[in-house]
């Protein structure tokens, strides 16, 4: 390897993380402005043209202020921890295409390598929480080492459903099969697991028990302040980002056109509007249900996790090979894969349907109160 | 089914937050002039005292009585021979010569509007306290002037009682008014007896 090659990786790795931090904070203005409008407030409108500028502002604001250093601190882990949970959300864009032949490395084993980076976000949240020394932290870390281990079974099984349906583990193959289906249409519950494990695994609101404010005071970030504060966020939206890529290319279809009149350049150009369009649609979902849902109690968390998302991704992986080794014909596949969509729809509703019969402490909508009167006040 | 659908309660929060995107803010971004809320004519602001446009002197006589009930203390006033009476253009004896409110400390009762004889002082529209000097909360008469024309302007304002608080004067009292008001009290009060108001800023 020359020294041109070397530089080459450089560039290439420089190139990823600006565009990477510029668009995570540009997430973070559109989390604002989305909240803003459910919520039916402005959301940062001053610093440039109707706030454009306010991620920049907030940048300034974060770099500037002061770095704090817990006393009791152990402080090699508590400075690694940033660095731990940003690069692996910089690692999994080497996989990552973005339209066809725009990839850093277009490996066979592009999945595999995306699924076994994701992980080690954990590790960071973890020593976070433990290089605080603060009580909230590490419960925070070990809140999330739970949730995100816990998860990871179902956001892996349904994205090796997929991978069956492909027969690839290449991420740029996986979308060019969906040229005439997308393969949410084959597999709606494995899209439908496969969503709400994402949230899982990025902390966003339904699940977000490690850096619960009300609870555990933000989690492994509680003594984190400015820059090093700043990387955690960054890296958390970095994934919402990727987890966003993830659906669009795994469900949605990626970048490919049904039917794509023009060549060259201007093709390309279409194709990663279009995969972008769907990003962003992903995204504003992600945002939407944030804006909707309260957290869930961990208990919760754990028992829809290893209950509903577990089972019903293996059974997904299980129908999915027997479709595929008899040859049965997709739509068999659509039909009962829509049909466990429905069961788990039941599932999640029925649950809430038991709670407002008394029989557990649960928390309901005012509406399920007031329809019923038979309700005991939780204790 | 569709009626099943709607009964899943996170389809409908979601359903929520959807219809709620979508309508105007409710925002109102206060310091800016154009987007502020403008507040209803019965709005209890800061006190102000009021001007009589017909005869061009302020209503307040300086009786004292607004400063006497005021449960902050917040006031002080000091009054003065009209001239304009010895010219026999206005009716009121006795006008206002200083005047001032401290409004930070004004807790905007209103007894000081309840108690005044003169239709002299009014609680006006002014909310707005920031100021960059320790004491720039203390209206002086100019100041106080000023807020109650713009709030004369603003309600079209009337006097509750205006037979007698026109400041016309009046025929029968001018005369022995012109000859020796201050020689004899006595006379004064037999001339005034129908008028109230002397009586209360006599006091």
């Amino acid at each position: 390897m020359n020294f041109q090659e070397i530089l080459k990786y450089f560039v290439y790795a420089g190139m990823i993380f600006t565009v990477l931090a510029g668009i995570a904070a540009y997430l973070t203005l559109m989390e604002r402005k989305v909240l803003a409008w459910i919520q039916q407030r402005m959301g940062p409108k001053y610093v440039g043209f109707r706030g454009i500028l306010q991620p920049l502002a907030d940048g300034i604001k974060l770099v500037i202020k002061e770095d704090l250093l817990p006393s009791w601190s152990d402080r090699t882990v508590y400075w690694i921890a940033p660095i731990a949970v940003l690069v692996p959300a910089l690692l999994m864009w080497v996989a990552i295409p973005i339209t066809d032949g725009i990839v850093l490395d277009d490996s066979d084993l592009g999945l595999f390598y995306i699924t076994a980076i994701s992980v080690l976000t954990v590790m960071g949240l973890v020593m976070a929480g433990w290089g605080s020394a603060n009580k909230w932290a590490v419960m925070g870390g070990l809140r999330a080492a739970g949730q995100l281990v816990s998860y990871e079974i179902p956001f892996i099984m349904s994205i090796l459903a997929i991978a069956m349906l492909a027969q690839s583990l290449n991420l740029t193959e996986i979308v060019n099969q969906q040229t005439t289906f997308a393969f949410i249409l084959k597999q709606p519950l494995a899209f439908v697991i496969f969503f709400i494990a994402g949230l899982a695994e990025l902390g966003r609101i339904p699940f977000d028990i490690h850096h619960a404010e009300s609870e555990v005071v933000g989690g492994p970030f509680v003594e984190y302040s400015g820059a090093h504060w700043a990387v955690f966020y960054l890296a958390e939206y970095m994934n919402t980002f990727t987890v966003a890529v993830l659906t669009t290319i795994l469900f949605l279809g990626g970048w490919v056109w049904p039917q794509m009149p023009f060549e060259g350049s201007l093709h390309d150009f279409l194709s990663i509007l279009l995969f972008m369009f769907k990003t962003v649609a992903v995204i504003y979902l992600i945002f939407w249900i944030r804006g909707t849902y309260p957290r869930l109690r961990i208990d919760q968390l754990m028992a829809f996790g290893w209950k509903l998302l577990v089972p019903l991704s293996f059974l997904n992986v299980v129908i999915t090979s027997i479709v595929l080794f008899y040859g049965f014909s997709h739509f068999v596949l659509s039909g009962v894969s829509v049909f466990l969509t429905g069961v788990l729809f039941y599932m999640i509703s029925n649950r809430s349907k038991k709670y407002d019969s008394g029989e557990t402490v649960r928390i309901v909508s005012s509406s399920q109160v007031r329809d019923n009167q038979n309700f005991k006040e939780p204790l | 089914m569709i009626s099943k659908l709607k009964n899943i309660g996170f389809l409908r929060g979601l359903v929520v937050t959807l219809k709620t995107t979508f309508r105007s803010s409710v925002t109102a971004e206060y310091p800016k002039l154009d987007k502020r809320i403008q507040v209803a004519d019965r709005f209890m602001g800061f006190p102000a005292l009021l001007w009589d446009g017909n005869i061009v002197e302020p209503y307040c006589t300086g009786c004292m009585v607004c400063v006497r009930n005021c449960p902050t203390q917040c006031m002080s006033a000091e009054m003065k021979d009209n001239p304009k009476y010895e010219e026999g253009i206005s009716g009121r004896r006795k006008i206002i010569n200083e005047f001032e409110i401290n409004l930070g400390r004004c807790i905007l009762c209103g007894i000081c509007v309840d108690v005044c004889n003169f239709d002299a002082i009014e609680m006006s529209h002014e909310h707005e306290l920031s100021k960059y000097q320790r004491n720039g909360n203390r209206a002086n008469l100019d100041t106080l002037l000023e807020m109650g024309k713009e709030y004369q302007s603003k309600v079209n304002w009337t006097p509750k009682q205006p037979e007698k608080n026109s400041g016309k004067p009046k025929e029968k009292v001018i005369k022995p008014k012109t000859t020796g008001d201050s020689v004899t009290p006595l006379t004064l009060d037999k001339s005034l007896n129908s008028d109230s108001t002397e009586k209360d800023s006599a006091e």
